[in-house]
């Protein structure tokens, strides 16, 4: 026997590693593949460029027209950059189960909790700073043309909340495509029910007749905080901002809940 | 418990899908300081029984333990058991170095592990590349960086030879033997025989979820490579009477006697003694490849039938 093999042999010390670890391993991956700088480099061009175009192109009838308020246009081009948020949190999870490596992860961080909780703060971390300056581009974009018109808006109260409250919705839903993700565990599939509910569904359901229709449509989580995103909302009907964005947590909590529950029970 | 340390054992373990039993309540010990193979035909459920030692399969009942606990309460798994699971659990978009940084970081590895397991796997050049430009054998050796990145006492590979050329398979070889002599525990799947005789020092086999045999290469020879001795005779009449009138268990084929239950210097002086003339006197060993394929021949899931079979089914 070498003096290799009663060093191989003896229980040595090993240093726990915890959710930092966590953290930065997930860090790591997300900027490691090229579909999150593409995604990311489309949500700020999508997402800030189209502010700037809607509002260089409605800037003069705004100006003229009393009944439609400038606010509800300064963050216009945030509709688009949901797509790429919710493609941002699916890959980060289905890309894993596509490729088999989601096993290497669960091997490297046993504690399924920890995986999804480092996933969840990096993307929506991520999410949130980017949809944030994106917002502002926007808004600096945007507010160029309106003040031509000298309909400008100052960058306080409701529409720098508007600014951070882009950020925070494409958190929420990087986040809400996350645990779709975990729950289907494939890319299309996840993708593809995450935009129905918040672009399709969430518009068909205008058509249910009556209050019940009306509340349903309120409800939506890709409505339920459009107060939140936008300094005036486009639907007058839409509640509080912050009303709003606790029932889009408490939504996407539910689910997160029960992603995560699965995930602690179902094979790797 | 420090007895356990290095040890992967399993007691009554057992995986079910749905009516299906993979794993069916198997009990075995790996020991450090030596290779153990882990053999088995497809679908015997090697590879269920290796996700269950890293806790990514729940057993049905039953336990699996990594030095002494379950796999999950490791406070650093991957600097305890290394694993290569099945080839390309890897993104194919991201780099070689990439994929190892990621894995490093999530158990506090030194980065500098990064580059030392890259050189040792011969991948250093093409570290940067991504991952799903690589063959499966540069897979393979990106898995098996990955295994060796933790410098962990457990190493288990799935398989690791598949996809690999005679170059890269000889350096597993000598790899897994080399893990072996440092005191680290071994624990190798294949379903290749051939492959196990020169790598291992003890086999498990498995078919259809339960063990058939768990014991050291050279016991498995013994217990299961049927042996006789060919004897090659002038007067083979006479030699064959004299034998059978012993009591001992002779064939005739080819032209020559097939003897079982004396070994060879006995069977000779036997013939010498009664003054009959020799022409060969050979110790014959069935192959480890008959031997295994003679005990999972009720195992195996899936075999190819011989054509008269299918003919007579066809009547």
């Amino acid at each position: 026997m070498s003096t290799q093999t009663i060093e191989k042999t003896q229980e040595t010390p090993v240093r726990r590693s915890g959710f930092g670890h966590a953290v930065r391993a997930e860090w790591v991956k997300l900027w490691t593949v090229r579909s999150t700088w593409w995604t990311v480099v489309a949500l700020v061009v999508l997402g800030a460029g189209l502010t700037t175009l809607v509002c260089w192109g409605n800037a003069d009838w705004l100006a003229s027209e009393q009944e439609e308020s400038p606010g509800s246009f300064i963050t216009w081009g945030m509709m688009i950059a949901q797509v790429c948020a919710v493609i941002v949190g699916t890959l980060a999870v289905t890309s894993e189960y596509g490729t088999g490596m989601a096993r290497t992860t669960f091997a490297a961080v046993p504690h399924r909790g920890v995986v999804f909780l480092a996933k969840a703060l990096v993307v929506c971390g991520v999410l949130f700073v980017v949809g944030t300056v994106t917002a502002l581009l926007g808004y600096f974009g945007g507010n160029f043309f309106l003040d031509r018109e000298g309909i400008g808006m100052a960058l306080e109260g409701d529409v720098a909340r508007a600014m951070y409250g882009s950020g925070l919705f494409l958190a929420a839903l990087g986040l809400l495509s996350m645990a779709v993700g975990f729950l289907v565990r494939h890319t299309a599939a996840a993708i593809s029910i995450v935009l129905a509910t918040v672009f399709v569904i969430g518009n068909m359901v205008m058509l249910i007749p009556g209050e019940l229709g009306d509340w349903i449509t309120k409800l939506m989580p890709g409505n339920v905080a459009s107060s939140l995103v936008a300094p005036v909302s486009f639907n007058p009907d839409a509640l509080d901002a912050w009303t709003g964005f606790g029932v889009l947590m408490a939504e996407v909590g539910a689910l997160c809940a029960l992603a995560w529950w699965l995930l602690e029970r179902r094979d790797a | 418990m420090e007895r356990a340390y290095g040890m992967i054992r399993a007691q009554g373990l057992t995986k079910t899908y749905g009516s299906k039993i993979a794993v069916d309540g198997i009990d075995f010990t790996v020991e450090p300081g030596r290779v153990t193979g882990f053999l088995g035909p497809n679908g015997a459920g090697k590879s269920t029984t290796m996700r269950m030692i890293l806790g990514l399969d729940a057993p049905t009942r039953g336990s699996v333990t990594v030095n002494g606990h379950r796999y999950a309460s490791s406070p650093a798994p991957l600097r305890q058991v290394g694993a290569l699971l099945e080839a390309h659990a890897i993104h194919p978009g991201r780099s070689a170095r990439d994929h190892l940084r990621w894995m490093a970081a999530s158990n506090g590895i030194a980065t500098t592990r990064v580059g030392e397991v890259l050189e040792q796997v011969g991948l250093d050049t093409v570290a940067g590349q991504r991952a799903g430009r690589f063959s499966l054998g540069m897979g393979q050796r990106l898995g098996i960086a990955s295994a060796l990145l933790g410098d962990p006492p457990v190493v288990i590979l799935d398989e690791p030879v598949n996809g690999l050329d005679p170059e890269g398979i000889r350096w597993v070889r000598q790899l897994a033997k080399s893990l072996a002599e440092e005191g680290r525990t071994v624990f190798i799947s294949s379903h290749l025989m051939s492959e196990m005789a020169l790598m291992a020092d003890h086999l498990i086999v498995i078919g259809r979820g339960t063990i058939l045999a768990d014991c050291s290469m050279q016991q498995f020879m013994v217990d299961h490579a049927a042996s006789y001795v060919r004897v090659r005779a002038p007067q083979s009449t006479e030699v064959e009477a004299l034998l059978v009138g012993r009591g001992l268990d002779v064939s005739r084929a080819d032209g020559e006697l097939r003897v079982q239950g004396l070994d060879v210097p006995a069977v000779g002086e036997l013939i010498g003694s009664h003054g009959l003339l020799l022409h060969e006197l050979t110790l014959v060993r069935s192959s480890l490849e008959d031997a295994f394929m003679t005990l999972t021949a009720d195992s195996v899931e899936y075999h190819a039938k011989a054509a008269e079979e299918i003919k007579a089914g066809r009547r």
